[in-house]
């Protein structure tokens, strides 16, 4: 190819050095600031008192991430042993949710996980509760789902299955029919072409799932701010509150934004260093 | 056996599937809800729709989501493909650099992202400033402004800067697919360069472009984090719309925007599925699955409905041109604006639509959820207000930091219809920069159904027998305030141990599990539906809750209590001072205050209006307005006696308060 198109990257370099790289300068040089522009370190040092929100997010991320795998690789490897017809209606229904913006899927969990949500008159119908009173002696009239870890969890896995099983059902569908058969043929069991060729293979899908559950899930302030209604805080809601929030200190903010950054390349680095394939199936 | 195994496996898809489209269910059944609901049908109706169609918010927002998304998608594209022939005609070793750089936007956290780029962008307006009145000075020929603001352009760079690499990250494997010798033979063969990328490249490499160009619209249209971080304030996609909706109270309009984009977004998922498997039928080709989607693609395009599809992009393209047309020329014309910030549900809207059509003036207005966010807007310079209305103490440090403007009461003279007990206060002693709006009470609201006891005091908040019934206000200056006032100290005082102390209530109670969660505009939703039995707002909101819930009790604590008056103020450098006090002085006409008070609650602090309003009220409704509920709205003398004002607070005490009130969440 013409060596004179080597031209066409000098704009794009030149835009991701200040798009990209100079937006992730200054947020380090606003980390390493105080409001009165000098440096300091202070903004790392006092993070010891929001260990609670790290340790809250990662615990939930990865809660979250693990059921998504635990619904998402078997939704995903029966959907890949269907005949064609079925797997593209399936496909059409899974990626239809990514188009609703993810709020309206949030909220609409607001109106089911209520007090007096549509869950919990559904339980008083069916006599849920004076059951539990008279078995308790205590009187129970509702069970407080808003509002908890639980429904912060659940509206993350609502909201990130579809990336944990797209990925994982694009691999295993790639996989070679004849090394199934191969290994079938020299002995193996189900269950051991499963374990010891299936779920190998599968294993970029699994890594490139699970990144793109994790990731969201352990920086969103949005469906912790909905559904966890500020009892919840989250990396993501730390941050935003010193933005748009009610905290403004956008130095402390950066700080916390880049710790986390750091973090999350530091945990994508260590997966992808066990199994090896990355890219490929964000594009599908 | 292997026929169970199947049954087994679909039980398990079906289920997904359930849990994928339940909540979506409801959210369209109780679009057609007569009530406004989420939860308790009352009956058929369309009028959600009808209301949705009116709401300028959404037609706006919705306006600005397909705007942006098709223009980012169409610049990104093109941006993109020319960067993917670039990147792969590098050596390797730089080719690999670049791309490691042009990943980080997909591997980073969005709200990283949005932050960083929120930052540069303010630092470059700073930037820019200077750089803007230096050249302003040493010539005369070209004006530049010099104040810019996160605006439209702003968020458009940012869905451009986080689409093109997925573009890239879609031409590229068409790019290395493509056999390198086939440009050089076409230019042999005398093709110029430009015409061998017509012919020859284009043609392989299109499949990659068109399925980048549908990943980078479907990522632009589903942003929300990134956008809320570059937008600023005047404008809004229609995720920060229902951002927005979902922080104050609920209604089933939202329901209707969903049920809208789902069907479309499902019409058009089964043209192309029918047509592709009518393609399929044609051509009885392999299985769909080792097909990649930039093939499926192409091959959709040759068929029918594809055909049809193509044309529809094509018009999507036209519609985008036009958008951007109207919308340059509309900001080009010089139709007169003015930028309202005020808070949720706190204006009678119809004032608004009379405005407009007396003046011609257009107002932008928008909300902020608490004195401390529209401050943190403000100063991340996501702002680009005129008017804003914010609470006494707020105004005493806005006019410190020196963000507000000077009045001239001249084009105002409706100030002179004030009540003078509501002048010269201790926030703005010579009453320069402020027309006062509204006044009322923070109080507690209650649920006597719910709980044992009446509430006299603000102990109730933090009373361990109403665990989880409680729901704490969603800011520092007011729950920290009222823990003080419980204590018996003062909201303003300056003494850290004692603000200490009122965290330590605060933190206590939240730990042992006082609290069901914390809320501004929230409580309305919650407190009418009897979700929470004890809340703490303000007397105006209380009288609307009241119209939905005839239960709930307001009452000024024991202790006291905190009164308050919103003012409206001009901020500093404002672009449109005089539509500015046009509106100022149409807010404090008496017609105007009654109007508000009757519509939100607040009483006006309009001397006329304050006297007329139970008149107002009887030949609106045909009965005496209810004294009890009148004394409640506008608090007699002997109540403001027990109630004590916000003050300005030194910048630590600030510091202490934002410290205190982070670390309560965690």
């Amino acid at each position: 190819m013409n060596r004179k198109l080597s031209l066409f990257a000098l704009p794009y370099a030149v835009w991701l050095a200040a798009l990209v790289v100079i937006p992730l300068v200054i947020m380090a040089v606003y980390a390493f600031t105080t409001s009165e522009s000098a440096a300091t370190l202070e903004n790392f040092t006092d993070m010891g008192i929001y260990a609670s929100v790290f340790v809250r997010s990662f615990r939930l991320a990865a809660i979250a991430t693990l059921v998504c795998l635990l619904i998402g690789y078997p939704a995903a490897y029966f959907m890949a042993g269907e005949g064609p017809g079925f797997q593209r209606v399936a496909l059409a229904l899974i990626m239809l949710p990514m188009w609703m913006n993810f709020l309206l899927r949030t909220y609409s969990w607001m109106s089911i996980l209520e007090n007096n949500g549509l869950l919990n008159q559904f339980f008083q119908k069916i006599g849920l509760f004076s059951l539990l009173t008279s078995m308790t002696g205590q009187e129970i009239e509702s069970f407080q789902m808003l509002r908890t870890p639980g429904a912060v969890t659940l509206g993350m896995v609502y909201n990130y299955l579809p990336f944990m099983i797209l990925p994982i059902y694009s691999v295993i569908l790639k996989l070679d029919r004849n090394l199934l058969e191969a290994a079938r043929d020299l002995g193996a069991n189900s269950a051991q072409v499963f374990v010891r060729v299936i779920l190998p293979l599968s294993l970029p899908g699994v890594l490139s799932g699970v990144t793109m559950v994790f990731v969201p899930s352990v920086s969103t302030f949005a469906i912790s701010r909905l559904l966890g209604g500020g009892t919840q805080m989250m990396l993501g809601d730390l941050i935003e509150q010193q933005f748009l929030g009610g905290a403004y200190n956008p130095h402390l903010g950066a700080a916390i934004s880049m710790v986390m950054m750091v973090i999350v390349v530091l945990c994508m680095a260590l997966m992808n260093h066990f199994g090896e394939g990355e890219e490929q199936a964000v594009m599908l | 056996m292997r026929k169970n195994r199947r049954i087994g496996s679909r039980f398990l898809i079906g289920l997904v599937f359930l849990f994928l489209y339940a909540p979506i269910a409801l959210l369209i059944i109780f679009s057609f809800n007569e009530g406004d609901s989420g939860a308790v049908w009352k009956g058929f109706s369309l009028h959600w729709y009808a209301s949705m169609l009116r709401n300028r918010l959404i037609i706006e927002s919705v306006y600005m989501t397909l705007l942006v998304s098709l223009l980012a998608t169409v610049i990104a594209t093109f941006a993109g493909t020319f960067a993917a022939i670039g990147l792969y005609s590098l050596p390797r070793r730089r080719r690999d650099a670049l791309l490691t750089v042009n990943n980080i936007p997909m591997m980073n956290a969005d709200i990283v992202t949005g932050v960083s780029l929120c930052l540069f962008f303010v630092a470059f307006f700073q930037f820019w400033g200077g750089f803007a009145r230096w050249f302003n000075d040493v010539q005369t020929a070209v004006r530049l402004p010099e104040r810019l603001t996160l605006g439209l352009g702003t968020l458009l760079l940012a869905h451009i800067a986080f689409n093109i690499p997925y573009v890239i990250l879609n031409v590229a494997p068409k790019l290395r697919q493509m056999d390198r010798n086939l440009m050089d033979a076409a230019q042999d063969l005398g093709c110029t360069w430009m015409q061998g990328f017509w012919k020859v490249m284009l043609p392989e490499i299109k499949p990659g472009i068109i399925s980048g160009a549908l990943i980078a619209f479907t990522m632009s249209i589903d942003d929300f984090v990134i956008s809320y971080f570059t937008a600023g304030s005047s404008t809004s996609t229609l995720a920060m719309t229902i951002y927005g909706m979902t922080k104050r109270r609920v209604t089933p309009e939202i329901n209707a925007v969903s049920t809208l984009l789902f069907l479309t977004v499902l019409i058009l998922l089964v043209i192309v599925n029918i047509g592709e498997i009518q393609q399929e039928r044609r051509k009885r080709n392999a299985s769909p699955q080792d097909v990649p989607l930039g093939e499926k693609l192409r091959r959709f395009f040759a068929t029918r409905a594809g055909r049809y599809t193509q044309w529809g992009l094509t018009a999507a393209g036209a519609v985008a041109f036009v958008l951007t047309v109207l919308f340059l020329t509309r900001e080009t014309q010089s139709i007169p604006v003015v930028n309202v910030c005020s808070w949720g549900e706190y204006i009678d809207t119809d004032l608004i639509d009379q405005f407009e059509a007396e003046t011609g003036i257009r107002v932008n207005y928008q909300t902020a959820e608490s004195n401390e966010t529209m401050y943190s807007l403000l100063k991340s310079g996501g702002a680009d207000y005129d008017v804003i209305v914010p609470s006494d103490y707020m105004i005493a440090q806005l006019i410190e930091e020196g963000m507000l403007s000077e009045l001239n009461y001249d084009n105002i003279p409706n100030f002179q219809l004030i009540d003078p007990r509501f002048r010269n206060l201790s926030y703005d002693p010579e009453n320069k920069y402020t027309v006062p709006y509204t006044w009322s009470t923070l109080g507690v609201i209650y649920n006597p159904t719910m709980i044992d006891e009446p509430v006299t005091s603000w102990g109730a908040l933090y009373d361990e027998r109403n665990a989880g019934k409680v729901l704490l206000i969603n800011n520092s200056r007011d729950a920290i305030g009222e823990a003080l006032m419980y204590l018996g100290y003062s909201v303003n005082t300056t003494d850290e141990s004692e603000i200490r102390a009122a965290y330590q209530v605060l933190d206590d109670a939240s730990r042992r599990g006082v609290f069901q969660g914390k809320v501004m505009d929230e409580v309305f939703q919650t407190m009418e539906g009897g979700n929470a039995a004890i809340a703490s707002y303000y007397a105006g909101d209380y009288l609307s809750m009241l119209e939905n819930n005839e239960d709930l009790l307001y009452v000024i604590p024991d202790e006291g209590a905190n009164w308050f008056v919103d003012a409206m103020c001009v901020l500093k450098d404002a672009p449109h001072m005089e539509e500015a006090e046009a509106w100022i002085n149409f807010i404090a006409s008496t017609e105007a205050s009654l109007a508000n008070m009757d519509y939100i609650g607040y009483a006006s602090p309009n001397m006329e209006a304050l006297e007329q309003y139970p008149a107002y009220y009887e030949e609106l409704y045909g009965e005496p307005m209810d004294p009890e509920l009148y004394e409640i709205m506008v608090t007699p003398p002997e109540v403001l006696e027990r109630c004590e004002m916000y003050e300005n607070t030194p910048s630590d005490i600030r510091a202490l308060y934002n410290r205190l009130w982070i670390q309560l969440g965690i």
